[in-house]
């Protein structure tokens, strides 16, 4: 994978977090970064020694909201719609308890977006956490690759030293879309 | 009241993650403990935490990580029984209390009433371990921690929970900070624990 890709440079981004373990929730815009996380780890096939697949967001929520408990710290790539899955469980259990955690996820319902369907929550996805008190930050197209890079390794940090979940949302659009 | 009884008196120096409401303010009744988790709300969650911590313990002296689930709650999450099989945390024991009703919503029935969730287990890959009655909990717990996870220990109960159980009215944040300065020191000290 080209290192200057944005795909590359969020992977890069996470490990530089002092991320321990990555669960993932697939889609097609993350795709490039959990073949990235997968392969700077060792793995093939879309795992590695830490980093795995799970099935719905809020047991990603779970299972690597819980790893602070063990001394240890956890992050998510998943799509933004998918917060309607995991919403529950980031308040009453990351939040709640002040558990920080590293999410990534890409943003569907922007323009370019070819699914009618998905706009009716991914409209309202960031309002939505922001109201739920998660911390949200957003990274575009107008940020070259190595800011993304910047931007999650932040969160990473953000996410420590408040103790709470962090959200990078990733804009994935027109960064090369599929490829990116 | 009793399966809680039995858990407490073999899991004073193991994590043990409780699923919300009746069963968490029951166990804290029976034993209030820092090496216990309460999620006091988080619905269909235990499991996936426990399975997170079972996770990041994989390389310290921490022998296991148990979790104990409702019915009811595992119904409302049972991914966790997939990725536990797929995932395969060695460290990973779950309690599943199965009463077949939602025992905090006026006893209306779960799935469990006709689905035999301990088959739905070993369909996922678990090690499943029954038992009915005090004394056979009691031995396949016991034996459950021998084995290598994930393992399910199904529990068969009679519905209805304990009268005037005071609530747990604690900050999330101070039960958590508990249960992590416990394990902490597990990780960096652990005790000799008898399987």
């Amino acid at each position: 994978m080209d290192p200057t890709s944005y795909a590359a440079s969020v992977a890069r981004g996470i490990w530089a977090a002092q991320v321990d373990l990555v669960g993932y929730v697939p889609s097609v815009s993350v795709a490039p970064v959990i073949s990235a996380l997968v392969n700077t780890s060792g793995g093939t096939a879309g795992r590695s020694r830490t980093v795995f697949p799970l099935s719905r967001e809020e047991e990603a929520a779970g299972v690597l909201g819980a790893l602070p408990l063990a001394g240890k710290f956890g992050a998510i790539v998943m799509q933004d719609n998918g917060f309607g899955n995991a919403l529950t469980a980031l308040t009453t259990f990351n939040a709640a308890y002040h558990l920080p955690l590293l999410i990534v996820a890409n943003t569907r319902g922007g323009l370019g977006e070819y699914n009618s369907m998905i706009h009716a929550f991914s409209q309202y996805a960031p309002a939505l956490l922001r109201d739920l008190g998660l911390q949200v930050f957003e990274i575009d197209r107008r940020s070259g690759a190595s800011d993304w890079e910047a931007v999650v390794t932040e969160a990473g940090v953000h996410a420590r030293m408040t103790f709470r979940p962090a959200v990078v949302l990733a804009h994935f659009w027109n960064t090369d879309g599929k490829a990116a | 009241m009793d399966a809680l009884r039995v858990l407490a008196d073999h899991t004073a120096e193991l994590p043990l993650v409780v699923t919300c409401a009746a069963s968490s303010r029951e166990l804290a009744a029976v034993a209030d403990r820092p090496n216990h988790l309460y999620l006091l709300d988080a619905m269909g969650l235990a499991g996936s935490v426990a399975t997170g911590i079972a996770l990041a313990l994989d390389d310290t002296p921490v022998p296991k990580v148990i979790a104990i689930e409702g019915d009811g709650s595992l119904l409302m999450n049972p991914n966790v029984l997939i990725t536990g099989g797929f995932l395969r945390p060695d460290k990973l024991v779950m309690v599943l209390l199965d009463n077949a009703v939602y025992g905090a919503t006026g006893n209306l029935p779960t799935y469990a009433e006709a689905i035999d969730l301990g088959r739905l287990a070993e369909a996922g890959g678990w090690t499943v371990c029954r038992a009915d009655t005090p004394a056979e909990l009691a031995t396949e717990f016991t034996r459950a921690l021998a084995l290598s996870g994930p393992v399910l220990v199904h529990v068969r109960l009679e519905a209805g929970n304990a009268a005037d159980i005071p609530k747990l009215l604690e900050d999330p944040v101070v039960l958590g900070r508990r249960f992590q300065d416990w394990l902490r020191t597990r990780i960096d000290a652990p005790l000799e624990v008898a399987l």
